[in-house]
């Protein structure tokens, strides 16, 4: 039996090793194509942004006007000191929307006290369905200010709700525990008054784990030095910095991240908002603005904006970062079947015929091919058909060229806005590196794993979210 | 199976790779800490000289010398930083000193480069120390979008008749990039533009009128009263939409009677622009129209009927306060919202 079995793993690995090296080298001949575009992009990024006089052209009475939207879920902690950031922020046309998505805390109570509300008739413009609004509040102090209090719906139904309370030309959508930049929405806005056709931007999100908070900001930068949350950061970089970069100057963004994304308000209320069924609702909105623009016409490039300009909180325990890597991948599998007829479609242009089956076959088929990779050379090893050598050998090659463009991708960080100064952020980086490939990123398949055989059995639950809390600043 | 050598190699090829991007890392670590650790010691070096030369009642030459011996690229990062916080007089000796230097002349010769990433910089640095340079208004015509913009913003502060000539047909300009730089320059130059700027309107249609309108708003000079009158009439909706802002902006009696009719506008962007822009401009004999606007079946026309009614004052109040017991819900509902917002959310 034995036997039959080994001969049969020997012929598994046979004709399965090819495919499978041949998909690692292929999908990193893939991304070293992309860290060539995005150095490209950045390069020229770079000329634009040195020196120039940012605060005198965006501090323009010309400039649009923003919504931010904010979603609010039991956050009577620290509410306060988030949404003082928000009224802080630079920018000369700005309204605050913070839509307490039915807290069961003092949220409003603390929103009340701190911010002057009174509350106000609750009418307002309904053109999107949602949960019913309970409450409305303005604020006598801050003209800005609009809070809304509705029964519980989720995300995508809060910020629904806010889409109809907002006079901005410009919406932003963030999470309610992401950190912005002073001079983020600067920076963001860019591409709406430089470029024509935009439709949404989106900026690049850094992990706070490890670094300094005060007030609402980020008050000194440092890679943390907890395994999870360290070896995230090097994914968020090589994710932000050369994957949607590189895509940006190919012509294919269609990820905007849920924690920080600037649209045109009109296109997303145009489109119906938010889906309220789908565990990848950022993913989906971006998608069909992207695919309404090649139907309709309109406006439909997604531009990427590459300064670091929002900080989130990234989980440090397993079981947390399981269920968001799970959810994660079930919102890239349903949003891909849901707009499955733009695959190779070339109605869709570049975005149907290159970046649609890259996701595809690249982002939602990666954990297969290389589970199957690993479970080969595991029985391979197991029934002695591939010696420790080759096994090692053959593990290194496929993870190999993974790390060097990681590499890479630190060098663009550091080519660029250099935020990690110290060597021991450098060391660290590095290190977590080198860790990701031993063990992290074969956890991260089986989670993926996980995250598509939920979404085959119709799964569509969010899971807890645990957030440790920022850290503040020490005295010195 | 795969060959073992075929591994070693591509392995080989793979240990070089992540060796360079580990080295380069490394070394670039090294480089900036000891390249920022230079800069900062000459720039602060070179920032002291040119402070000294433009606060002193005259040059010192020897002082000159010892600023022309530093490297370029910190001369240009010292005359930089300073020109941000000069005017007047300063920023004339500091023109002066940045001439003696060469770093005019180098500015000038980037502008004339081939490759726009120089001639945008050359631009950068002729705008930031405000040289009046025609090197600088020939790229108001340059092929890339960004070295157009660039060269606006340098405009702004050139306010001569050729430059608001140059800037005024930008306005038409199909990369909203340049065209958002030249409003914006258009508007730092203040009153200067308005009789240029009137004129132009009077002729224009379409974007450039559009772009034109939302300066011409900012501004509020009453000599825009007859373009905006005009362009009003306009069939491009988002023209209409403008002039009607400006016609708030500009709040004559003819404005007043041209935003009455704007009100009754088939779409209802303009309509809310009409209805804005009376409140704006406190037209207290507005207030039943306004009032009416309040039952418009558009929510924002509602909307900016009910904030104009209470930017009226007293008589809009006494609509607003009749509105609630109205048997038009949506009128009642508006109004009963825009009454209870505190002063601060009314504006």
């Amino acid at each position: 039996m034995n036997d039959i079995l080994a001969a049969v793993v020997n012929q598994v690995l046979i004709r399965g090793q090819f495919v499978v090296l041949l998909y690692f080298l292929g999908v990193n001949g893939w991304y070293l194509i992309l860290l060539i575009s995005s150095l490209l992009e950045l390069r020229r990024h770079m000329v634009l942004i040195t020196d120039e006089s940012r605060h005198l052209l965006l501090s323009s009475t010309l400039s649009p006007t923003i919504s931010i939207l904010a979603p609010a879920y039991n956050e009577e902690a620290t509410i306060e000191t988030s949404l003082r950031a928000l009224l802080a922020l630079q920018y000369p046309s700005l309204e605050v929307i913070v839509i307490s998505d039915g807290s069961k805390d003092r949220t409003i109570s603390v929103l009340t006290e701190k911010f002057d509300l009174v509350p106000v008739k609750t009418i307002y413009e309904r053109r999107i369905k949602t949960k019913p609004v309970r409450s409305l509040y303005r604020s006598s102090t801050y003209s800005a200010l609009v809070v809304v209090d509705k029964e519980n719906g989720g995300k995508a139904d809060a910020l629904n709700v806010g889409l109809g309370f907002a006079r901005g030309e410009l919406v932003c959508a963030m999470d309610a525990d992401t950190l912005i930049e002073a001079d983020g929405l600067q920076r963001m806005v860019r591409p709406f008054l430089y470029g024509t056709n935009v439709v949404a931007t989106g900026g690049t999100i850094r992990v706070v784990n490890g670094s300094e908070v005060k007030l609402g900001r980020v008050f000194k930068t440092a890679v943390p030095t907890n395994l999870l949350a360290g070896v995230q950061v090097v994914e968020y970089l090589r994710a932000f910095l050369f994957g949607r970069l590189g895509w940006n100057r190919l012509g294919g963004n269609i990820i905007i991240s849920g924690a920080f994304g600037l649209f045109q308000r009109e296109a997303v209320v145009n489109a119906g908002g938010y889906l309220h069924d789908t565990v990848g609702e950022d993913m989906e909105l971006v998608l069909r603005l992207k695919r309404l623009s090649y139907e309709q016409g309109g406006p439909g490039k997604i531009a990427f904006v590459p300064d670091p300009v929002a900080w989130t909180e990234v989980p440090e325990s397993a079981n947390v970062l399981g269920r968001q890597r799970d959810r994660w991948h079930r919102g890239l599998a349903d949003v891909l079947w849901r707009h499955r007829k733009m695959l190779f479609n070339p109605r869709y242009g570049v975005t149907g015929l290159f970046v649609f089956p890259y996701y595809a076959f690249v982002e939602l088929l990666s954990p297969v091919i290389e589970a199957i990779g690993l479970v080969s050379l595991a029985l391979g090893l197991a029934f002695g058909v591939v010696d420790w050598e080759f096994a090692g050998l053959f593990y290194l090659t496929a993870y190999g060229l993974g790390t060097a463009l990681t590499a890479f991708t630190l060098i663009l960080e550091d080519l660029s806005f250099h935020r990690y100064e110290t060597f021991r952020d450098r060391a660290l980086l590095f290190c977590w590196a080198l860790v990701e490939n031993l063990g992290y990123r074969q956890i991260t398949v089986y989670w993926r794993l996980r995250g598509l055989w939920k979404f085959l059995r119709g799964r569509k639950d969010w899971g807890a979210m645990e957030r440790k809390g920022f850290r503040p600043v020490t005295a010195s | 199976m795969i060959s073992q050598s075929l591994l070693n190699i591509v392995m080989l090829v793979e240990i070089a790779l992540l060796a360079l991007g580990v080295g380069v890392f490394f070394a670039h670590g090294v480089w900036l800490f000891f390249e920022e650790k230079r800069l900062s010691r000459l720039t602060k070096s070179a920032r002291d000289s040119v402070a000294r030369l433009i606060t002193r009642g005259h040059i010192n030459v020897e002082e000159m010398q010892v600023l022309q011996l530093l490297p370029n690229d910190v001369q240009v990062l010292a005359f930089l930083e300073i020109s941000r916080n000069v005017s007047g007089s300063q920023k004339e000796r500091l023109r002066f000193v940045a001439r003696q230097i060469g770093v005019v002349d180098r500015a000038r010769k980037l502008c004339e480069s081939k490759r726009w990433a120089r001639r945008l910089r050359g631009t950068r640095i002729l705008s930031r120390l405000d040289v009046a340079d025609p090197v600088v208004l020939q790229l108001l015509a340059d092929p890339h979008p960004a070295v157009r913009a660039q060269a606006a913003e340098w405009a702004a502060s050139q306010p001569s008749a050729p430059v608001i000539s140059a800037m005024l047909t930008l306005l038409a300009d199909p990369a909203t990039q340049a065209r958002f730089a030249v409003q914006n320059a258009l508007l730092r130059m203040g009153g200067i533009v308005a009789r240029p700027l009137a004129e132009f309107l009077e002729s224009q249609s379409g974007r450039a009128a559009e772009a034109g309108l939302r300066v011409a708003e900012s501004l509020a000079e009453p000599s825009f009263g007859p373009p905006a009158l005009r362009l009003s009439r306009a069939d491009d909706i988002g023209v209409r939409v403008a002039a009607a802002k400006l016609l708030g902006a500009v709040a004559d009696a003819a404005a007043a009677q041209r935003l009455m009719e704007l009100v009754g506008d088939d779409e209802s962007r303009v309509r809310a622009a009409a209805a804005q822009s009376l409140g704006r401009m406190q037209h207290w004999q507005a207030g039943s129209t306004l009032a009416e606007r309040l039952r418009d079946p558009t929510w924002r026309v509602r909307r900016e009927a009910g904030l104009a009614l209470r930017a009226l004052g007293a008589p809009g109040a006494l609509f607003l306060r009749r509105t609630p017991k109205s048997d038009d819900r949506f009128a009642a509902d508006m109004a009963q919202q825009v009454l209870d917002l505190p002063t601060a959310a009314a504006g």
